[in-house]
């Protein structure tokens, strides 16, 4: 019963805080879409000189692409549809990403060739690493074997 | 059940708003995929895939868009894949609202919510703006979309994140998220996200999480970014991750380790890398990455390895990895090579992909799997591309297994009313 209050009086105190200091913020919104086309892969930098420079798309920005995301998908939905995010960050999914996109062998795809074998490895190696991809979401292949 | 019910929420709302702007718009991609592969009862599976997204913009204002993504599948030989003769699903369906002014938005219906220590699907709501100060906060609500979530009793995930920014100088957040399942608690976490830039070209970025329930750090995680320093970068990746607070709230027995088994529940690690990258002039790069791994309990790896890649402009690219994994036990020891080509001629489109893993010691009797792609695609229009890839590979799983894939994608944008149509 506390936790059903206390949920409700967060829920509805949230919105009410916002709506009071947001009233005061007249901050032009980003762009809903690039107004010019990137060619890939996205430097940044070649354009912006702020903190948008940060955000090239360097070979390992695949390792840290998740920080950004965590502060702001906005930055990434100017030049991205959901769909770029949901090929790997997927709900239930039967395809690898690597599989649909063969003809692509320059990205950063997880999973090339044989992973069923590689898997055990890199699992016992890193399990963290699989957790947000397939701790609750995308994890009905995995129960084929782990019951 | 669930998806029933976000189409209405979303139709309902389309029905709410004033009539259909003049000019809407409706664009997207189509994918269409059948699959060859041959499945371990030795019937061979043939699936046909259909991959849809789309947005619809304008609807009634330039700050409305209608989102969807989703799948189905069926197989052509009537066999089960993966244990259900067919099998769909929606990856995202919601109605946004976008202001002109302080990044408001307000997504309504199947959404995907990225925020601090949220990375999460549900069927509910999502809202964010900037505040005034350089302060700027989010939340959502509503049913997590994961799997084994058709229980009786409650299931709900709300959580929020406030953050505050320098622009330019760093941007620091504070997240929380809770979720129940089938009435009882099960996540609870709390996170601090940074991204600080003191001077230019020195960056530090990451994010630690707290697991409330089990009253422990889940995990640290940063990289230190210094360049480009004319053509030399440097990444510094460091992670500390305690298996007893982590490895909470799955929905798949992999991530439940027991004492005694090949993963301690106990386990903690730490790990340590370094990448060096350079640009050389022309398209040309390469790096070299270093990364240590420390248990407390399970014995040490390291890996190493080095790339060099190349792009030409448009017509064509190659590429060459090695890397070796040397760890405390025979089982994680192992050396791995890459070799991949693609060039584009005309409207034709072809790749060559090798790879190869030697393992020091056998698997399944097997000492080294490897696999080679061949693809091919052709360019039937601007927007309509054919394509067919081949893959043969050797493993301790598989002896001389061949897939073949075969794809159709499609991108359409039309506009209606002003803009003329199609």
């Amino acid at each position: 019963m506390k936790s059903k209050t206390m949920k409700i009086a967060f829920l509805l105190l949230l919105p009410a805080l916002a709506a009071v200091l947001f009233a005061c913020a007249h901050t032009q919104s980003i762009a809903a879409w690039h107004p010019v086309e990137v060619s890939y892969p996205a430097m940044c930098s070649d354009c912006h000189t702020d903190y948008r420079a940060a955000m090239n798309h360097t070979s390992d920005f695949y390792t840290t692409h998740k920080f950004y995301a965590a502060q702001g998908t906005q930055n990434c939905t100017v030049c991205h549809n959901d769909s770029f995010c949901s090929d790997c960050h997927a709900h239930k999914e039967e395809l690898k990403p690597s599989d649909k996109y063969k003809d692509s062998p320059e990205r950063s795809l997880p999973h090339r060739g044989d992973y069923l074998n590689q898997h055990k490895i890199d699992g016992n190696i890193n399990p963290a690493s699989c957790f947000p991809c397939h701790g609750r979401q995308n994890n009905e292949r995995c129960k084929e074997c782990h019951r | 059940m669930k998806i029933g019910f976000i189409l209405s929420l979303v139709l309902s709302a389309l029905l709410l708003l004033p009539e259909i702007s003049p000019a809407v718009s409706l664009s997207g991609d189509s994918a269409t995929y059948v699959s060859s592969r041959q499945a371990s009862d030795g019937t061979r599976e043939l699936p046909l895939y259909e991959y849809l997204n789309f947005k619809t913009e304008n609807l009634g204002s330039q700050n409305i868009t209608f989102y969807f993504g989703g799948w189905l599948r069926y197989d052509l030989n009537n066999n089960e894949v993966f244990g259900k003769d067919k099998n769909s699903d929606l990856q995202y369906a919601y109605l946004s609202y976008r202001s002109t002014e302080a990044n408001r938005v307000l997504n309504l219906g199947r959404v995907m919510v990225f925020e601090g220590v949220a990375a999460e699907r549900v069927d509910g709501a999502y809202a964010r703006t900037d505040l005034k100060g350089g302060f700027g906060v989010s939340a959502f609500g509503g049913v997590p979309v994961e799997t084994n979530i058709d229980l009786p009793g409650n299931n709900s995930e709300y959580g929020a994140r406030v953050s505050h920014q320098i622009p330019g100088v760093y941007t620091i957040g504070l997240s929380y998220l809770k979720e129940e399942k089938n009435s009882e608690d099960f996540r609870e976490e709390e996170g601090v996200d940074l991204w600080f830039r003191p001077i230019n070209k020195v960056e530090i970025i990451g994010k630690s999480s707290y697991n409330k329930i089990t009253s422990g750090w889940m995990q640290h995680t940063y990289n230190l970014l210094l360049g480009p320093f004319e053509k030399l970068r440097f990444n510094t990746e460091y992670s500390s991750t305690n298996y007893k607070d982590f490895f909470t709230g799955a929905t798949s027995s992999a991530f439940t380790f027991q004492p005694g088994g090949p993963i301690d529940p106990n386990e903690k690690v730490s790990i340590l890398g370094e990448t060096v990258s350079y640009a050389f002039t022309g398209g040309l790069s390469a790096s070299v990455n270093y990364k240590s791994y420390n248990y407390d309990i399970a014995g040490n790896a390291t890996y190493y390895s080095g790339i060099a890649r190349y792009a030409s402009a448009k017509s064509w690219g190659a590429g060459a990895s090695i890397g070796r994994m040397a760890g405390d036990v025979e089982r994680l020891k192992y050396t791995e090579y890459r070799v991949y080509g693609y060039s584009k001629f005309g409207k034709v489109d072809a790749t060559l992909d090798y790879l190869l893993v030697n393992y020091d010691e056998a698997i399944n009797l097997v000492h080294a799997a490897h696999s080679v792609t061949l693809a091919a695609a052709y360019e039937l229009t601007e927007k309509l591309k054919v394509g067919a890839d081949v893959e043969y590979s050797e493993n301790p799983d598989f002896n001389r297994d061949v897939r073949t894939f075969f794809k159709l994608t499609y991108s359409f944008d039309f506009a209606y009313g002003k803009k003329g149509g199609v």
